[in-house]
């Protein structure tokens, strides 16, 4: 089931009536706020971090041209190989390539939002190969057979009994109780722990790529991505070429904020930096490593005036923190990218005429800028993104000629004072007995959830004129 | 409860241009600012004196123009109280936030410009809306350039929201009559006032010295009420559940009243109020701090 | 290699400054290494402590190496009565006195299944309550993960009060892999449900070696707002 993103609206009327996932999420939007502010307040100077990071990753954006080529020679040092993808598609071929050459059956998969955008995957399974997602939630969802609500807990939509309904479906061990959390996540560690034994090739994203020392940074809670890049004998590690960082005191900065921002956490149970395959006295670690370096539209974005959305570390803040996310959930994007990041990198990524509607679906309230660890200003992007839609004309035409017809009228001030006093007056009249409206034509939006409230008797511009006349 | 009606083709023409207006008015745009200190910062030796009295331009607000004159007029009351000198230009229109937000830059240039022309002759402007505030100090200078960019940051150092103006400028202080007992108040933070502008501390210290509110905080008085400028008519039901579940906890704080200083919010909240059947008074703080009762509630008959 | 490369790197270079190295570099040194977290204590111990406890972990503190490999047994008895430990080949971790407490780790990788790992952090971190391990010969990757509990010795001495120090100090040495570790393995990921032993141990119990105040143990459950929990109980004699 593809959801398109401009089917946003539908949608996500569909998920305000599913009422059990619609509360989980209102939990998330009260649960994780506070357990980031609690983070925040901890730390002390968070927003000197926050400048920090941002300052860096500013400065790695711009001379990205000396710090990749720096990044792969010194993976390259390491024992790397380095492989560069224009396209998913490109990605989706190299890694096929790198498993056939190697025979391999079954990949273990850590977390990695690039091969969801990819759709790796469909790709590998296609060609015969198993996969296993290994981070929970992401095992939980390919179980499932649906695609991620939420950047960080891809599963999150899904009621405690939906997944107990799911591991007695799956995994086929007899009748059992799964009374609760504690207990499916025994179940499924049990899986799982024979897929990551039995793998050829791990597959993990980064979190940052250190151009200094040619190292990956992965964090996890759960351990899966530490398994998949020690275990299997081949590593594959799937990413952009944006997550460059210059030195390994930037990563450690970057962990900061990313945490905190994430769960609220000071530093993730495993965070973790990768050089290479196993080396001469090593005992366990992967025979052979690669990168595959993804492009995929990142070095249009870094050319255009949306370069700041390359700041973004997948955080989930803003999702969190977003009205909008939390009433319309992760599905109605009909992306892997949800909520107000996913509602500027979607249109980025794909076209802005396959999501057009997504930059609407925002109040501009601004909580996700002020939450946003990159301190990128989502709701500025957001609008300008509305803008390009609006110069390709591609939204409602209503809207746009309302929009010219108002800014026309509200430049000649007389003939809007007579307008708006003539508007006034009769929806006074009409409306004073009651208070309001229930229903008004040209204006259903409004009316079709809430009153109208009347307007007093006439507007201020016309009582003060008489005021003023009748003062002299 | 409320009438349904339907509107004859010759009041529909006037109705889409206010329906247009009204729905397309005050957004809510953002830019984040550091939180500054927002404390009321006023020493004595800058309390006016006959002499030097504040020269104040008030931007009407095209919401408060058109659907509740009394803000306006309350505002007034509270700027001369605090001893201002208050001019109302009367070829200001609308600030042009419905267009930016709906992405509409071309159409924006001109009403900025046309704002600026008009207000900036003024030692400060005032607006009872912390979006309409917010969308003269942040954006005009972000769609602006050259002469006119300048211009607009000269403007932005001047312009001001009310409850701003009136805390951190002009330093109201006491009640000079006796205010009417306005009871408990529970206040949103309005989104562009809070993040743009830094507004939160000034309206509750207002509430408190000028009318003795009890105020009763709720829980996450920071977040959205679903307004949106056009948002709310673009993609209604997803307001209307933020605005259920702001009244829920304005509700839950046990106010009588709930207070904002944006009215795009208020009438959102009072609008969806009564659909809900939720009884609760929604007033804009201009009217609360001016002691103005008399004036019925947003939403409310204005014939008993 | 490919044609990838080459048209992704001058797509950069068009979307990039082109600065010469000197400047890039120069730009770079300006930017300083940022804030670190405000430490729960001044003392580097207690603070390191506190966070431990607070990333869901365990502490003991042991003044000699024979008393570390006392409280190792005591913890293995208490969790699993049993004294069957694995640890990797690390010199630091062969020379301790295990007869003290009856124990004989087998040195090597860790297997699925096995009950308890031992590892020796290179560093531990106040600011995050982390212990760091390299991966190696010394401390094969499957140590921190595969087991049920994992135990790790922190010197006084390798303690380092910011994150970016551990990782500083580790850039001549160029290990394999650098595991900053901070916690049990956890998941929130059915019902926003935390549970510990998502895949990796259910326990992290980390041992504090070095001549520290007795009281900072309860000091750190006070900071981390823990009553006396798991330190509280009686245990055996090893």
């Amino acid at each position: 089931m593809t959801i398109s993103s401009n089917d946003f609206i539908a949608q996500s009327v569909v998920a305000l009536q599913e009422a059990e996932r619609l509360r989980t999420r209102k939990e998330l939007g009260k649960h994780m706020p506070a357990l980031r502010t609690r983070a925040v307040e901890e730390f002390g100077d968070f927003e000197g971090l926050r400048e920090h990071v941002a300052n860096v990753r500013q400065h790695a954006l711009d001379n990205l041209d000396y710090y990749l080529p720096q990044f792969e020679q010194q993976a390259i040092d390491n024992g790397n190989q380095v492989h560069y993808a224009r396209t998913g598609a490109e990605l989706n071929d190299l890694v096929l390539s790198i498993c056939q050459r190697h025979n391999a059956r079954k990949i273990a998969k850590g977390k990695s939002m690039v091969t969801e955008e990819t759709e790796l995957n469909h790709h590998l399974e296609r060609a015969g190969l198993e996969v296993v997602e290994t981070d929970l939630g992401e095992y939980i969802i390919q179980q499932a057979g649906e695609t991620p609500s939420h950047i960080v807990g891809p599963a999150l939509h899904k009621p405690e009994a939906e997944i107990r309904e799911l591991f007695l479906d799956k995994h086929p061990l007899g009748p059992r109780e799964l009374e609760d959390p504690p207990a499916m996540v025994e179940e499924a560690r049990s899986v799982l722990r024979e897929h990551f034994l039995s793998a050829d090739v791990g597959i993990v994203g980064a979190n940052a790529l250190i151009a200094e020392n040619g190292y990956s940074l992965l964090v996890t809670n759960e351990g899966n991505g530490d398994l998949c890049a020690n275990l299997p004998n081949i590593l594959i590690v799937c990413t952009t070429m944006e997550r460059v960082l210059p030195r390994a005191r930037d990563a450690a900065a970057l962990v900061r904020l990313l945490t905190r921002s994430t769960t609220g956490q000071s530093i993730s149970c495993y965070t973790s930096y990768y050089s290479g395959p196993r080396r001469q006295d090593d005992i366990d670690g992967p025979l052979e490593t690669h990168y595959v370096l993804l492009d995929n539209k990142r070095s249009d974005i870094l050319a255009s005036d949306y370069k700041d959305m390359l700041q973004c570390m997948r955080c989930g803040a803003c999702l969190n923190h977003c009205p909008v996310y939390i009433g319309a959930g992760g599905h109605a994007y009909g992306s892997v990218y949800q909520g107000p990041m996913g509602s500027v990198l979607t249109p980025l990524l794909s076209s802005l005429e396959e999501s057009h509607t997504l930059p609407s679906a925002c109040t501009t309230c601004g909580r996700c800028a002020e939450v946003c660890p990159a301190n990128i200003p989502l709701p500025d992007l957001l609008r300008d993104l509305r803008h390009d839609e609006s110069r390709s004309k591609l939204g409602s035409g209503r809207w746009r000629v309302s929009m010219k017809l108002h800014a026309w009228v509200s430049q000649h001030p007389r003939l809007y004072q007579l307008l708006t006093g003539l508007g006034v007056r009769t929806l006074h009249r009409m409306g004073r007995r009651r208070g309001g409206f229930s229903r008004l034509p040209f204006a259903s939006g409004w009316t079709q959830e809430r009153d109208f409230p009347a307007p007093q008797k006439d507007t201020f511009m016309h009582q003060y004129r008489k005021q003023a006349a009748q003062d002299e | 409860m409320y009438w349904s009606f339907d509107l004859t083709p010759t009041q529909g023409v006037v109705d889409h241009l206010a329906a247009t207006v009204i729905l397309a008015l005050s957004a809510t745009p953002l830019r984040l600012v550091q939180q500054k200190d927002s404390q009321p910062r006023m020493s004595e030796s800058q309390q006016p004196q006959a002499s030097q009295r504040f020269q104040v331009h008030l931007f009407v607000t095209c919401l408060a123009d058109l659907f509740r004159p009394s803000i306006a007029f309350n505002s007034i009351a509270l700027l001369e109280e605090a001893g201002c000198d208050v001019t109302v230009p009367m070829s200001q229109t609308c600030c042009g936030q419905p267009g930016y937000n709906t992405g509409d830059y071309e159409a924006t240039v001109p009403l900025a410009k046309q704002f600026i022309a008009t207000f900036e002759g003024a030692d400060y402007v005032v607006a009872p809306s912390g979006s309409c505030a917010g969308m003269i100090t942040h954006h005009y200078p972000r769609i602006l350039e050259g002469q006119w960019h300048e211009r607009a940051l000269d403007l932005a150092a001047r312009t001001f929201e009310l409850t701003q103006f009136l805390s951190e400028v002009a330093g109201l202080k006491r009640p000079i009559e006796q205010r009417s007992d306005v009871g408990s108040v529970t206040y949103h933070d309005s989104c562009a006032g809070l993040r743009e502008l830094g507004i939160q501390t000034q309206p509750r210290h207002l509430l408190n010295t000028l009318c003795r509110a009890d105020l009763k905080e709720m829980e996450r008085t920071d977040v959205c009420c679903g307004f949106g400028g056009t948002f709310c008519a673009k993609m209604p039901e997803l307001s209307a559940n933020m605005a259920s579940d702001k009244l829920e906890m304005a509700q839950a704080s046990g106010a009588t009243t709930l207070a904002g200083g944006d009215l795009g919010c208020l009438m959102n909240l009072a609008g969806r109020a009564k659909r809900e059947g939720i009884e609760i008074e929604v007033r804009h703080i201009a009217e609360l701090l001016a002691g103005d009762l008399a004036t019925p509630a947003i939403g409310e008959s204005s014939q008993s | 290699m490919s044609d990838a490369r080459s048209d992704i790197l001058a797509r950069i270079r068009h979307a990039s400054a082109c600065l010469p190295e000197a400047e890039v570099k120069l730009a770079l040194s300006r930017l300083g290494a940022g804030p670190s977290a405000t430490l729960p204590h001044p003392d580097l111990a207690i603070a390191f402590l506190t966070n431990v406890l607070k990333n869901q972990g365990t502490v003991d503190i042991a003044s000699s190496r024979s008393e570390a490999v006392v409280v190792i047994g005591k913890y293995l008895y208490e969790h699993h009565r049993s004294r069957k430990l694995v640890a990797g080949n690390d010199a630091r971790l062969a020379a301790l006195p295990w007869r003290d407490a009856g124990l004989l780790p087998r040195f090597g990788e860790a297997e699925s299944g096995e009950l308890a790992a031992l590892s020796y952090a290179v560093a531990g971190i106040a600011e995050t309550g982390s212990i760091v391990t390299c991966t190696g010969r010394n401390n094969p990757a499957a140590n921190n993960l595969l087991p049920e509990d994992h135990i790790v010795i922190v010197a006084l001495d390798d303690l380092v009060e910011r994150y970016d120090e551990a990782l500083d100090a580790l850039q001549s040495q160029r290990p394999r892999g650098i595991n900053v570790i901070s916690g049990p393995s956890g998941t929130a990921d059915i019902a926003m449900h935390m549970v510990h032993g998502a895949h990796g141990p259910r326990r992290w119990h980390v041992v504090l070696l070095g001549h520290v105040p007795a009281d900072c143990v309860e000091h750190a459950q006070a900071l981390a707002g823990l009553a006396n929990e798991r330190q509280a109980e009686p245990l055996p004699d090893a």
